[in-house]
């Protein structure tokens, strides 16, 4: 092959290097900022001895045990409850247009931040919130809010409730995205009417035969929600208990502590929930052994129903209960945001005022633009390493590697809290000083595999006979791929740039750490504001997380539209 | 169960898609025949046979009905028709082994006697011995069989196949032919086959209806 060596194919060849070096660097890094300090080094506080007294102090912590037992009993028990939801959903509306309906009213969840969200619930599940006022007096009898530890009850079944609602979404996206791959839609239907053929009732036909294959697709996706959620702060901080909480929140509330000396404790931790993540992840494999063994025999016992109408039933109730939910959450929302006087039963505020939105747009026009500055700097860098990437992938007409394709999933896979504190604290020896581009990098760490993810999809689906024709019309790499490449992908990269800023948008870890206080975003500030204040000027901030993701997809859908139209 | 009582009748079946007519049908099947049915490729031989099934795609409309054994079986739900399909592809299941898919097909009883009748079946078409094997290890031909084994003992009223042999290279396909013929007509069964072959058709000996003509018959 002829070797092309202009700026822009060199740039191309060393772009997978530059990308993976990004993300795998500050993991490492941040994984032994909290290393070292676990073990008793921690230099700047002038201890340079190695001993175990972090693990120690971390044992003898009251409630520990109750944080590790929340910490895995909250993440595996709400992505238990998604699974099965989403299977109840998917087999009982298989091959119905209602599946279609119910993807399209779920996918604007899956891009609110888990934030906004955690918010949102604990607003509707409150003693006084829409769900209690709707049913009071009538139902419960209730003439003031009821006396009741929610949505912070010491068991976690808000934060069951706040994982599943966010998981459910997920999970269903994709096993939807697997059924609509060409070869595997023709199989799975195939069979599905094979089974019914075959007298199996409808339920019973998709568990029996399309199940079996549909899990390999779903797997990895339920993985990592196990591993986000063991491990996750906003949910468990805003819907948990806090005496104790999850572990993970307990780290983040010693590492931030004035005691500096929290921190050997704090590192310490962030290893042990590591060792939880993976326990949970081990338990879950263990799980699915087990189903594995039991099921396998009944799959050909020939029963051909196993209560389908109950079951059946059963989804429909579960389905609606839910939409009703995410509907009545929105509707608390806007209600807060404008409420005035609202007293206890009624379901209506007593008067509506815009006084909420006009002090919080008062005090928001800079987080609102640092929020935007940082999710674009981050989406673009990210945006601009992938489509390198994967051109230097079709350059090289080879696939990137699967060890290069894992690293690129690194950051969504090691639990956030573990390294993040790391990189602050290898930043602070280091006396790196820029505040802005941290949290930007910080930000590219989970921004980067979603860019990357969607966009590698329509990337290698591209037809390279286009940049073919044009190359053998004397056209360079650069002009091929900027203008033959890039016009065909621009539904895709507009797609993947909403999705960045997204997800940008929803970072709280990131953020708060390599911020260090001095940039705040939308979602920092509406974690701040949670935990106190006020439940209206938090309402305003929870549907400007929301919008503001939306505004970005509502730009991604509308400009093909108006610019890349064909003209006739 | 008295095979007699197998009678399929379409009764001034119409198909329509988006409003025009795709085709109009109207017969009897006798039960241990085999209705043959022609056509060129996007004629509706497909979409007939998803509409006896009871899985009409939502695109479609049908008018007229569909009598089994002189019941009016066309509103009854696909799972309850007692019809069976056998496709191109085989579509075996991965998951389970060559006696898994054939026992998935199988009514429930008692375990010991359907071990017996798979291993019988297996040796009847050749297979012997293929019980733990998985499907994906099989050929062509072997799946092919391994799937009508799969649909003969679900113990159907009607079996309608859809180009089953199409994807098998000619000597194999004349083989395999004539073992499904002999097992339908055995066990009288109503079959319809959708073929695009004469030579199926010939086989067939039975009625041919071409469906791009149906007032042929
Ligand atoms: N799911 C569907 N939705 C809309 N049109 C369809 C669908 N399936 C088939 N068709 C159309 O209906 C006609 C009949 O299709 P089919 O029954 O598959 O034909 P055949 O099996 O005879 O080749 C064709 O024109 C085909 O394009
Ligand atoms: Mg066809």
């Amino acid at each position: 092959m002829i070797v092309d060596t202009s700026l822009f194919t060199r740039w191309v060849k060393f772009s997978p290097s530059i990308l993976i070096t990004l993300l795998i660097m500050p993991v490492v890094a941040g994984l032994l900022g909290v290393i070292l300090p676990a073990f008793g080094w921690l230099p700047a506080l002038g201890e340079d001895t190695v001993d175990l007294r972090g693990f120690e102090a971390l044992f003898a912590t009251p409630g520990f045990v109750k944080m590790l037992a929340l910490s895995f009993s909250t993440s595996f028990v709400s992505t238990f409850f998604a699974v099965l939801l989403s299977i109840l959903i998917l087999g009982n509306y298989f091959n119905s247009k209602l599946l279609g309906h119910i993807q399209t009213l779920l996918g604007p969840i899956l891009v609110i931040p888990h934030a906004a969200a955690a918010i949102a619930i604990g607003f509707l599940i409150a003693p006084s919130g829409l769900i209690m006022r709707l049913f009071s007096p009538w139902l419960s009898g209730a003439e003031l809010p009821p006396d009741i530890l929610l949505p912070n009850d010491p068991y976690g079944f808000s934060i069951i409730l706040g994982l599943t609602l966010k998981e459910l979404p997920f999970i269903l996206l994709m096993a939807m995205a697997a059924m609509q791959q060409k070869e595997i839609k023709q199989a799975i239907e195939g069979q599905y009417k094979v089974a019914l053929s075959l007298g199996y009732h409808p339920f019973t036909s998709f568990c029996k035969a399309v199940l079996p294959m549909l899990y390999p697709f779903i797997r990895l996706p339920i993985y990592a929600i196990l591993a986000y959620s063991s491990a996750s702060i906003e949910i468990p901080l805003i819907l948990g208990p806090n005496t104790p909480p999850t572990l993970a929140v307990a780290i983040m509330q010693w590492f931030n502590d004035v005691d500096l000396h929290l921190r050997i404790q704090a590192s310490a931790g962030a290893l042990v929930q590591i060792m939880l993540t993976l326990c949970v992840l081990f338990t879950w494999w263990l799980l699915e052994q087990c189903v594995k063994r039991v099921c396998l025999s009944s799959l050909i016992n020939g029963r051909r129903t196993y209560a389908d109408v109950t079951w059946k039933f059963l989804t429909h109730c579960i389905t609606l209960v839910v939409l009703f939910a995410i509907v009545l959450a929105l509707i608390g929302l806007v209600l807060w945001s404008f409420a005035g006087y609202w007293s206890f039963p009624k379901a209506y505020p007593d008067q509506l005022v815009t006084q909420h939105w006009q002090s919080a747009l008062q005090q928001l026009p800079e987080t609102i633009s640092d929020t935007i500055l940082v999710a674009l700097a981050a989406t673009g860098v990210a945006l601009f390493l992938a489509l390198f990437t994967l051109e230097a992938e079709q350059q090289r007409r080879t696939q990137l590697s699967s060890f290069t394709s894992l690293m690129i999933y690194l950051p969504l896979l090691v639990p956030s809290i573990a390294f993040l504190f790391g990189i602050v604290w290898v930043k602070e020896i280091i006396g790196i000083n820029a505040v802005f581009s941290m949290v930007v990098v910080g930000h590219l760490l989970f921004v980067m595999p979603y860019v990357f993810l969607s966009l590698a999809t329509s990337y290698r689906k591209l037809d390279l006979r286009y940049a073919k024709v044009a190359a053998s019309l004397g056209r360079s790499p650069w002009s091929v791929f900027y203008s033959v490449k890039l016009p065909q992908l621009m539904p895709p990269i507009l797609f993947s740039s909403a999705l960045g800023l997204a997800i940008s948008f929803s970072q709280y870890l990131p953020t708060l750490l390599l911020g260090g206080g001095r940039i705040n975003t939308l979602t920092t500030e509406a974690v701040a504001i949670a935990s106190g204040a006020s439940r209206r000027i938090s309402a305003v901030y929870v549907i400007l997380q929301i919008l503001l993701p939306a505004f970005g997809f509502i730009l991604a859908w509308l400009i093909p539209k108006l610019f890349f139209r064909p003209r006739y | 169960m008295d095979p007699a009582n197998n009678m399929l009748s379409i009764q001034n079946l119409c198909i329509y898609k988006n409003e025009s007519r795709l085709f109009t049908l109207d017969t009897n099947v006798l039960a241990g025949e085999i209705l043959t049915i022609m056509g060129p490729s996007g004629s509706g031989k497909s979409t007939l046979l998803s509409w006896l099934s009871g899985m009409l795609d939502p695109a479609f409309t049908a008018e007229g009905k569909l009598l089994l054994g002189g019941q009016d079986i066309s509103q009854t739900a696909s799972h309850l028709r007692r019809i069976a399909l056998l496709f191109q592809d085989p579509l075996l299941f991965n998951h389970l082994t060559v006696a898994g898919n054939i026992e998935f097909g199988m009514q429930a009883s008692q375990s010991s006697s359907k071990k017996q009748r798979i291993s019988k079946a297996l040796a009847s078409v050749d297979l012997s011995g293929m019980e733990t094997r998985a499907p994906k290890s099989l050929s062509g031909g072997q799946q092919a069989r391994v799937a009508l084994l799969r649909v003969l003992l679900n113990e159907p009223r009607v079996i309608l196949l859809d180009e089953p042999f199409s994807k098998l290279d000619s000597q194999l396909r004349q083989a395999t032919r004539e073992l499904v013929f002999e097992q339908i007509r055995q066990r009288g069964l109503t079959a319809i086959l959708v073929t695009h072959d004469q030579s199926d058709a010939d086989a067939a000996a039975g009625k041919v209806i071409n469906l791009s003509n149906p007032r042929s018959t």
